[in-house]
């Protein structure tokens, strides 16, 4: 290499890592270094009633584990990630297919199906609080009445309130889901549906043997996407139940919130968000395994 | 043959119906009740107001300080997006043109924060940005947005589009003196449209409506934004309905006006995000 071009290169090195590492000293700071944080915290006594912080091995952990709400919430937000995949995908999946057509009236149901998406969650959980009070003028409960139903408590009872929570996001999110399919399906080619009419399979079975594994990149990603964010959930909880009534909607990020910045227990909280990161990882890859297989088999 | 076809018409055309009201019922009601009197509101839900009223707007507006929360709200989000589109561009490009390992390794450490959801870092976060003395303060908040939350899946996104783009014009320019940093932002950068506004949308969106960020380092009323308004409203108007639902419908009414004037771009955003994630 001549001295010139070798020269020119550091330059460049020079000039690209100036480029990069603003960017990169930030994240370092704000996430990198908080995020080995709370592993380090999550074994000490550290909270706004400990003077001095010491190791306390796995005392955070063991504490966790005994105590029976924050098992609960755990349960709930494993429960509450599971079935909001399933409803909200399955939904997605059948309006994607409905309005995967070049008319007006399906764009317009597209449009109006995604519009929720746009609404803050914290907003859309306020609305359907009204929607779903007991009180007079609450409109489900208007409505039940009217075709003779009893009123329902859908927020204060608690073996109903975590479904009440569940069925305002897969009313927001559906649509989200739902454009993503939408454009798996168009790349799919129309060919494929006239091969299989000639074998004679009917709509059902075109369905399930050329659409469904086919949208496996729109499938895999909006599963993952969904499971993840269903795990995640705050904004909905702390707005509609704050956890109530009782413990009955606690998820695993309301509790940490409570803890860490209410209770003060700062520590405890961490050895939380390190039990959050180890259920996310498994839950992340035990569904990639899945979805890889399902990969394989449609190649085979 | 044609019967058939009427009735599967017919279907089609009763499912997509429902499935608007279903959709479009929470919003409708939102919206109407905004017009009412408090009695109305109660005595039927679903009707269409008697007269319409803008008393409940005015009440709300000076209950949640709308101009100065509004403005709040703009401030964090339009920075936010800039600074997102700045810093996940440029390390992007270096991290797509140069096969340098500390390079690469950066982008090793970047896509970490694709997996772990940033949540976990949360509580040490609240005492990192207490110590940068940037405790409630919107440099603080937006900080949190983009480096914390938002930047490692801005920088897939414009590295996976950055890729697309053919070597030659840069090498090119090059060659005329242009320099890297220059080259970057006159020849690539203007190349990056179609991603840049993918990156604006989904982060505009995501930004506008978070509601645990400012709530955690955000306390001062002054700068809070539209959402921890509503919030801190809820309680005092928890009886009074018609006043409290205008509030919803001003914390929204700018992503929703956003996304009916440019559904495409929502929408292809959206997408794009999906397909290249």
């Amino acid at each position: 290499m001549k001295l010139e071009d070798f020269m020119s290169t550091k330059r460049k090195d020079r000039v690209y890592f100036l480029m990069i590492f603003p960017a990169f000293l930030g994240f370092v700071v704000l996430f990198i270094v908080p995020t080995i944080m709370s592993f380090i915290y999550s074994v000490t006594n550290w909270s706004v009633y400990s003077a001095d912080i010491r190791f306390v091995g796995l005392d955070n952990f063991k504490k966790l584990f005994s105590d029976k709400k924050t098992i609960t919430a755990i349960q709930h937000s494993i429960q509450y990630a599971i079935l909001i995949t399933v409803a909200q995908n399955t939904l997605a999946i059948i309006l994607a297919v409905l309005l995967n057509k070049k008319s007006k009236v399906a764009n317009f149901v597209k449009s109006v199906t995604f519009l929720p998406a746009v609404l803050s969650i914290m907003v859309v959980g306020f609305l359907f609080q009204y929607l779903m009070t007991t009180a007079d003028g609450g409109v489900f409960n208007s409505i039940i009445k009217f075709f003779g139903g009893n009123s329902v408590n859908w927020l204060g009872d608690k073996n109903l309130a975590l479904y009440s929570i569940l069925i305002t996001q897969v009313w927001q999110w559906t649509g989200w889901s739902m454009v993503i399919y939408i454009a798996n399906l168009k790349s799919i080619d129309s060919s494929l549906y006239e091969a299989a009419g000639m074998d004679g399979a009917n709509k059902m079975q075109q369905f399930f043997r050329v659409t469904l594994p086919l949208l496996y990149p729109a499938t895999s990603f909006n599963i993952l996407m969904s499971l993840i964010g269903g795990m995640k959930m705050f904004d909905a909880v702390f707005v509609m139940t704050k956890g109530g009534p009782g413990y009955a909607t606690e998820t695993i990020m309301t509790t940490m919130i409570r803890e860490g910045f209410s209770n003060g227990r700062n520590a405890y909280a961490c050895a939380f968000a390190v039990v959050f990161f180890i259920i996310v990882l498994i839950f992340s890859q035990v569904v990639s395994f899945f979805l890889n297989k399902w990969e394989g088999v449609i190649e085979a | 043959m044609i019967l058939r076809n009427l009735f599967k018409k017919l279907g089609y055309g009763i499912l997509l119906f429902a499935v608007s009201m279903v959709m479009l019922m929470p919003i409708y009601y939102l919206m109407v009740t905004t017009f009412k009197t408090p009695a109305e509101a109660v005595a039927s839900p679903l009707g269409i107001p008697r007269e319409f009223t803008f008393d409940n707007y005015i009440k709300a507006i000076k209950a949640m300080n709308f101009s100065q929360a509004f403005m709040n709200n703009l401030i964090i989000a339009v920075t936010s997006v800039i600074f997102l589109v700045v810093f996940a561009s440029m390390s992007a490009y270096v991290i797509a043109r140069s096969k340098r390992k500390l390079f690469q390794f950066m982008y090793f450490i970047f896509m970490v924060g694709l997996i772990i959801p940033f949540q976990i870092s949360i509580i040490p976060l609240y005492k990192i940005i207490s110590g940068l003395n940037l405790m409630n303060t919107h440099p603080g908040v937006i900080l949190v947005d983009v480096f914390c939350i938002n930047l490692p899946l801005s920088i897939f996104l414009f590295r996976g589009f950055v890729n697309t783009v053919p070597m030659e014009l840069e090498e090119a320019a090059l060659l005329d003196g242009c320099g890297t940093f220059q080259c970057f932002w006159r020849i690539i950068f203007p190349l990056l449209k179609p991603i840049v506004s993918t990156v604006a949308i989904l982060n505009t969106l995501a930004i506008w409506n978070d509601f645990m960020t400012p709530l955690l380092f955000l306390q001062s009323p002054k700068k809070q934004v539209l959402l921890q308004q509503v919030y801190r409203n809820v309680g005092p108007f928890s009886t009074d309905w018609t006043s409290f639902f205008p509030m919803l419908v001003m914390a929204t009414a700018p992503l929703v006006l956003f996304y009916l004037i440019m559904q495409k771009q929502v929408i292809d955003g959206v997408v794009a995000g999906a397909v290249k994630g």
